[in-house]
């Protein structure tokens, strides 16, 4: 079986006079969670449509499973949009199987997959109700199934999310961890840093369209990392940010983030900042992904 | 496109639909009221009592013993309750007589204090003891007219009826008074008739200008509102599938064509069923064993049948009208994100599918008119208007065949310009679109 890849290669896309996506080159590998990373409007969304085929590229080209993306890739794709909604007149198994059968698979399938899911889910009493008479909850859970019933090879998932009740993030979770051990690929969009650092293996931060990080989440902290330090201490505090050097400080637990230029020695600044300052605790901190990604967009702004 | 997904979203939409019941009240609803139009009068005539109970005063003397005795025997009176005595075997058949004739009228002699007497007959109408009285003065006869006193004044057929009758009875009366022999009269006095046929390919037969009528009636005003209201569902299903965020989840492994296309297969059929069933019960309601039983109802027309080659073109016409309309509608629904904004554009399809309804008269009135013969081949007005003059009159075969030519290309169009108006909208969000804004969709999708 061939490996679960998702790539682009020079990907473009305008809307009219607006570049949605620039020039954007990637590529995710089987049994990695890849994150795409950036603020609202960052082109994000127009991403992955491209990479659905929603929406055709201006320029470049989608690959999947190494080779040109042909239509019928598309039915080992499981891919749950920011815009997500069911029929809601429709039962929940009805429309389960109705969307397996979209994804290609016969009606038997179809209905045992259901089956097999709801009761995973917790939803097995409910397959005879209609969508409506669900709670938010139990909807985004039939739409998790709808996405993962016809056991894609790959997840592509727009801000899952948002919304999201805490149990159903767990579930989330849960299966992202399993489609990672079994050697398959999740794709997933956050504008939310945090859960991108806790969940990915990979990621890919882009802002105007553009990728400006992109690579191994622990190589790239590693790369970014040493320009920040944790300071405690009493005195003027203010005064940290004019010692030469230090690009900005952030005010966090009762404590002071400095972060410094690249070619600074933070031995350097400590000893400046003693001269003014009675300091409990000085150290080398990892960056947050969220001060990488400030940091990068202002860099490349 | 995949004919599979195309199949499987066919029958997902046909499904919904089928099992509303919406669908089920409007399918059977309808056959149950052509059926009550049909039976309810009969039922009516038994039940109710209608009969108008009228006081004829005549102080001239002569016209109103005339008048009375007219009002209660009139030969088409005659002619019903004969065809009553054949079909209604058993039934009390003076009853309805009774209550068919519709005047009772009570001749009264005039008193010597005519005011008083007025003042009396005005009194027995506001009691409810008479329903109207009637007033015959020399003065009035002068004139020429008579009085007619009631509560309400708003009876047009029964103040007809009573004018006709006292017209022809003063009339004869008058030419009596001139000399003539009353059978003379009688038979000078007679009204002419139309026998109508009609010419066909296979022969003239016999047919009532009324029966023509009525169906081609029927039959446009179905065609009209399936296209219509079925043209409309398309538009709110796109709209819901919108508002309710499912469409995106669809197209992920669906070609928008496709979702269209199956929706369009999908609707056409619910329409199709639709059609079928009230095609069918005219088709029943029509057969000659039925028809015998119902036709005492109505003496005007016969009752028509249904030509297998008219519900061919029907169905034909159908399909493509609906398709040349709900793929607009389609689009509409595509394009805005509310009912509230897409019924500001869908109007503009309205109007092509109106028009039709503004030249039926026309065209049923002179099918082969210039102006029936274009109007029936522009593709938006041809399925409705050509499917007119088929019922009335078989129109020459070359123009038959262009009006299909040309609806089928418009059609194509027509399908094409809204899959792209499609594929763009149904992925906007937010923003109305604005007209130069559709028409970059249709140039760059």
């Amino acid at each position: 079986m061939p490996s679960p890849s998702v790539e682009l290669s020079g990907v473009s896309k305008s809307y009219g006079r607006f570049r949605a996506v620039d020039d954007l080159s990637l590529r995710v590998n089987g049994g990695a969670i890849f994150g795409l990373l950036g603020p609202n409007g960052a082109g994000k969304t127009t991403s992955i449509r491209m990479i659905m085929d929603i929406i055709a590229p201006d320029r470049g080209e989608v690959r999947f499973f190494d080779r040109p993306r042909r239509q019928k890739d598309l039915a080992r794709v499981g891919y749950l949009p920011e815009e997500r909604g069911l029929y809601p007149k429709m039962t929940v198994a009805d429309h389960l199987v109705f969307l397996g059968r979209l994804r290609g698979m016969s009606r038997r399938e179809a209905v045992a997959a259901t089956r097999l899911w709801l009761a995973r889910v917790g939803l097995a009493k409910w397959s005879a109700k209609k969508v409506e008479e669900l709670s938010k909850g139990m909807q985004q859970k039939v739409q998790l199934v709808g996405t993962v019933l016809h056991e894609p090879r790959i997840l592509i998932l727009d801000e899952p999310f948002s919304g999201l009740d805490p149990i159903n993030q767990e579930l989330f979770k849960e299966l992202l961890a399993e489609y990672r051990s079994g050697g398959r690929t999740v794709i997933f969009s956050t504008h939310i840093m945090e859960q991108a650092e806790k969940l990915c293996d990979e990621i890919c931060l882009i802002s105007g369209g553009r990728a400006i990080l992109s690579g191994s989440l622990s190589e790239i902290k590693r790369r970014h990392g040493g320009n920040a330090y944790r300071l405690v201490a009493t005195g003027e505090l203010d005064r940290a940010t004019e010692i030469a050097g230090v690009e900005s400080s952030i005010q966090q637990d009762g404590s002071l983030k400095l972060l410094l230029a690249p070619e600074i020695e933070g031995a350097d600044v400590l000893r400046d900042l003693v001269g003014f300052l009675s300091v409990q605790e000085f150290r080398s901190e990892e960056p947050s992904l969220e001060e990488i990604f400030i940091r990068s967009v202002r860099d490349a702004g | 496109m995949r004919v599979e997904t195309v199949r499987v979203i066919a029958a997902r939409e046909y499904l919904a639909r089928i099992r509303t019941k919406g669908f089920w009240i409007a399918t059977v609803g309808l056959p149950v009221l052509m059926a009550a139009v049909l039976v309810l009068p009969a039922l009516l005539l038994t039940q109710t009592t209608s009969a108008h109970k009228m006081v004829i005063v005549d102080t001239t003397g002569g016209i109103g013993a005339e008048l009375a005795a007219r009002l209660s025997d009139s030969p088409e009176l005659r002619r019903v309750t004969e065809k009553l005595e054949e079909t209604l075997e058993g039934v009390d058949t003076a009853a309805i007589e009774r209550k068919l004739q519709g005047f009772v009228p009570i001749l009264e002699p005039p008193s010597l204090d005519l005011p008083g007497q007025r003042a009396e007959l005005d009194r027995r109408v506001l009691a409810g003891e008479i329903d109207a009285w009637v007033w015959i003065s020399e003065q009035g006869l002068a004139e020429d007219r008579i009085e007619y006193h009631a509560e309400s004044v708003s009876n047009f057929v029964t103040q007809e009826r009573l004018a006709r009758a006292a017209s022809s009875t003063i009339r004869s009366l008058r030419l009596v008074a001139a000399g003539l022999d009353p059978e003379e009269i009688e038979r000078l006095g007679r009204s002419i008739d139309l026998t109508t046929l009609r010419v066909t390919a296979e022969g003239s037969r016999e047919e009532q200008a009324a029966t023509g009528v009525v169906l081609a009636y029927v039959l446009f005003f179905l065609l009209y509102i399936a296209i219509l209201v079925y043209g409309q569902q398309v538009m709110l299903g796109v709209i819901e599938e919108k508002s309710s965020r499912i469409v995106e989840v669809i197209v992920a492994t669906t070609r928008p064509t496709e979702l269209m296309m199956g929706k369009l297969l999908g609707i056409c059929c619910v329409a199709l069923t639709q059609l079928a069933i009230w095609l069918g019960t005219i088709v029943v309601l029509t057969l000659p064993g039925v028809v015998a039983r119902m036709r005492w109802l109505s003496d005007q027309f016969d009752v028509p049948t249904l030509a297998p080659s008219l519900i061919v073109h029907f169905f034909a016409f159908f399909v493509l009208g609906f398709v040349l309309f709900s793929s607009f509608y389609g689009s509409v629904g595509a394009a805005f994100n509310n009912i509230q904004e897409a019924q500001q554009f869908a109007s503009v399809g309205a109007i092509f599918a109106v028009a039709p309804m503004l030249l039926f008269w026309m065209v049923l009135n002179d099918p082969d008119s210039m102006l029936s013969v274009v109007s029936s081949l522009i593709p938006f007005f041809t399925p409705l208007l050509m499917l007119l003059r088929l019922a009335v009159k078989t129109p020459p075969w070359w123009q038959v065949a262009l009006g299909y030519l040309l609806t089928i290309l418009v059609t194509g169009a027509m399908i094409w310009v809204a899959g792209r108006v499609y594929r763009v909208g149904i992925l906007m969000y937010g923003k109305k679109p604005s007209l130069p804004e559709i028409w970059r969709w249709i140039r760059y999708a």
